[in-house]
């Protein structure tokens, strides 16, 4: 059975791989460079519409629902073939990777099949508007309010950190409705038009000049009952999940989302060290052996998790290093390649942070924070895998508004 | 690429970790500390009772006919319990060296042997930190050798060697005899006396050639595998480490909390945890390539090394750190591992010399 699937997973791979390639010129890294955002922003879109009236969209949703219909392993192995070809996807990834699946999960049948199609096709962009001023890693500790009234859910606060908020027409939302229970019961999950009465969205300037991320601020935004996904109370068992989804979507690249090893070996190459190679210098042999080793490994914790799932067993816990050990990595080597370059270091880098390393090594610290931080994925390791104690956290059990 | 155990595989590893945990004693380890030149003889008989000395040997020469993937199972449960003798590794590394080099006749009449247990064998390549030396001192003249190789791993009980000489400023690998006429063994007195270091000075010994032609390349390619070996082996010592951490700070309280509540501690067995899974990684893989004879196999060698010495001396040196004082007591078992880390970090070559020679394999590919 394995060995039927994985023959069917090659073809379809090398299908995949033929498809990408044919497109590349038209909507890849060199069809984007110099583009504004909007306009890469617009090419993105065209290139979801491609890949959706070319069948790999939603590759493993329902197709009742406009998905394909295969395997996660189908979907994994697309993403795997289209990752190094730099098309503009980054606008859809949340999007489609966590507030469409969660729909598909919570809302009725005819909810799903309005929205699923035009999300796919990138004609309608999804945000979350999760973390807070006051709420990122302890994101239990929201402040949003939701009150109901009647059929309708009256939403005031503020939302941070929310990517693609500035394009986004839809989102899902988490809000308190109870300050009365304890910080994660009391919660409420629901989705909402962007453009309804009450919303503002100002973008926030991160540290590398980037602004993908966003404040939004909500006051008095009416939302009706039937917009809610999952139970009253049950909002944060709805966000778990969601960030479940994240985590793993967030684990697909060894180099953590930099550029590649081989472009840190053409440097050290050509750099000069004293009068050799900085490839000859120990130190920086011992920087590339170290990147190396990393990278291989985590390529075969992938490699072997998606066997497992071939073979119908559930992945090994090993996954969770995945986003904690590259994006470190790749710190570290950004900062040294970065080093290497010279003079040249003090250019504005002008590219993506996966081709670039001055942009690589500037974003990198975002990476080590977004999707759960190196911190809290040390504590996930040390509890859900290791049996280690949970932290002494003195808000435990205490209603909401008692916490000082 | 990666790959799953099979059934098989999975028994392997399995029995080996439930036999060496029954014939495990730290007490003897210890007072193999104070006896240089002796190993633990129970250890080897369980070795040669299970028979792991055949595992990676072909069946027509005596042996089981598995890969280097089975080795790397038993070298993890044997480093779990700082196995008292590194002739498991040792005796593969000899069998490899003349299985890539040998003649049919020297194959048929040395391996079997190796196979069986009834002989130990090692490699003797390097004269100083390097794991292969280039001007070998040691002088072969096509029918014996002459000079010394020092701290040869398992030399004090081995009883025969696959050593690097040379003959007329060319180098030759060749075997030797370590029983026979002309040898002599000084027994290094070391911080990991299990190890059975020993000097071996050869003054007109027996020596039959092996490899002069290719010697080099042919003791690389003998290293990367015992590289495997011996980094599946740091792996076990440093999942062993790991749990020790694990439940000594699941229970030992300090200011009215286990310890492991504090993210210090937490942290710290998290990021054991992190470096064995990566070395665990890259040991499957390494593994796998060499034994379907797959492309990169030397790179991933070198990263399996270097990610089995990273995790066994993180994991050892921050074990003893998690248990506080009681850690560094002689009592403790933790300062076997804490010596077995090193003593496997600084055999077969250091970090560095891999770091060298994954990124020297790596430029070739550039």
């Amino acid at each position: 059975m394995t060995a039927v699937l994985l023959t069917e997973l090659e073809a379809y791979r090398s299908t995949a791989r033929a498809w990408l390639e044919s497109n590349a010129d038209r909507y890849g890294a060199a069809a984007r460079k110099g583009l504004s955002e909007r306009d890469d922003l617009e090419l993105g879109r065209r290139w979801l519409a491609l890949k959706y009236d070319s069948g790999y969209s939603g590759i493993s949703w329902p197709r009742q629902f406009g998905g394909e219909g295969l395997s996660a392993l189908h979907q994994a192995v697309f993403a795997e073939e289209e990752l190094p070809f730099g098309f503009p996807t980054q606008y859809f990834q949340i999007s489609l990777g966590q507030p469409v699946p969660i729909m598909m999960h919570y809302a009725p049948a005819e909810v799903i099949r309005q929205f699923v199609v035009p999300a796919l096709r990138g004609e309608q962009i999804w945000c979350q508007l999760f973390s807070e001023p006051a709420a990122g890693s302890d994101l239990a500790g929201l402040r949003t309010r939701a009150t109901r009234h009647g059929d309708e859910w009256i939403i005031s606060g503020q939302k941070l950190w929310t990517s693609w908020a500035q394009y986004s027409d839809l989102a899902v939302i988490i809000a308190r409705n109870d300050p009365g229970l304890p910080k994660h019961r009391g919660l409420t999950y629901f989705w909402l038009d962007m453009r309804t009465p009450g919303i503002t969205v100002r973008p926030v300037k991160l540290a590398d000049g980037s602004a993908d991320v966003n404040e939004v601020f909500l006051d008095e935004v009416r939302v009706p009952d039937s917009q809610r996904l999952g139970k009253v109370g049950d909002g944060f068992a709805v966000a778990m999940h969601t960030l479940v989804i994240e985590r793993y979507a967030a684990g697909a690249d060894e180099t953590g989302y930099g550029p590649e090893l081989g472009s840190f070996l053409r440097l050290a190459r050509e750099a000069r060290l004293g009068s050799g190679r900085a490839l000859d210098d120990g130190r920086v042999r011992a920087s590339v052996a170290e990147a190396y080793r990393l990278q291989q490994a985590l390529m075969t914790v992938r490699s072997k998790a998606f066997l497992e799932a071939a073979n119908g067993s559930e992945p090994g816990p090993e996954g969770a290093i995945h986003k904690l050990v590259s994006v470190r990595s790749r710190q570290k080597l950004s900062e040294l390649a970065v080093d290497l370059l010279g003079p040249e270091a003090a250019r504005i880098p002008d590219a993506t942070a996966k081709s670039d390393w001055i942009a690589s090594w500037l974003a990198a610290p975002t990476g080590r924070i977004a999707g759960g931080t190196d911190e809290i994925l040390l504590n996930t390791i040390a509890e859900k895998i290791l049996g280690l104690p949970q932290d002494y956290r003195p808000d435990k059990g205490i209603p909401f508004d008692s916490i000082r | 690429m990666s790959f799953l155990y099979t059934d098989e595989q999975r028994q392997i590893g399995e029995s080996a970790r439930r036999r060496l945990a029954s014939s495990y004693s730290a007490e003897t380890l210890k007072r193999l500390l104070d006896d240089p030149g002796r190993c633990d003889e129970s250890y080897w008989r369980v070795c040669q009772e299970m028979g792991w000395p055949a595992m990676a040997i072909p069946e027509d020469y005596g042996g089981l006919g598995l890969g280097l993937i089975e080795m790397t199972i038993v070298a993890e449960a044997a480093g779990r319990v700082a196995c008292g003798a590194p002739y498991l590794l040792t005796s593969y590394a000899a069998a490899q060296a003349i299985l890539l080099a040998g003649d049919l006749s020297v194959k048929a009449a040395v391996v079997p042997r190796l196979a069986s247990g009834e002989q130990i064998g090692t490699i003797a390549f390097a004269e100083d930190a390097n794991p292969i030396s280039l001007r070998p001192t040691i002088v072969f003249d096509g029918q014996t050798i002459t000079g010394t190789k020092r701290g040869v791993l398992g030399g004090s009980r081995a009883d025969l060697a696959v050593a690097l000489a040379v003959r007329d400023s060319r180098l030759a690998l060749v075997l030797v005899d370590l029983t026979g006429q002309g040898v002599s063994r000084g027994f290094l007195d070391t911080f990991d006396n299990s190890r059975n270091m020993a000097d071996l000075t050869f003054t007109n010994a027996a020596a039959l050639p092996l490899d002069e032609t290719d010697a080099l390349s042919t003791a690389w390619s003998v290293l990367d595998r015992a590289a495997v070996v011996l980094a599946a082996e740091e792996l076990g010592g440093a999942d062993a480490c790991m749990e020790l951490a694990r439940d000594y700070a699941n229970t030992r309280q300090a200011f009215g909390q286990p310890i492991g509540k504090f993210q210090a501690i937490k942290h710290k067995i998290a990021e054991m945890y992190v470096a064995n899974q990566i070395a665990r990684a890259n040991c499957l893989e390494s593994a796998l390539r060499f034994d379907r004879s797959l492309p990169a196999s030397t790179p991933l060698a070198a990263a399996a090394r270097i990610s089995g010495i990273c995790a066994y001396d993180f994991a050892s040196r921050e074990s003893m750190q998690t248990f506080g004082g009681l850690g560094v007591t002689w009592e403790s078992d933790l300062h076997l591992h804490l010596r077995r880390a090193r003593s496997c970090a600084s055999v077969l070559g250091s970090r560095f010399i891999w770091e060298d020679r994954l990124v020297a394999a790596l430029e070739a590919e550039l």
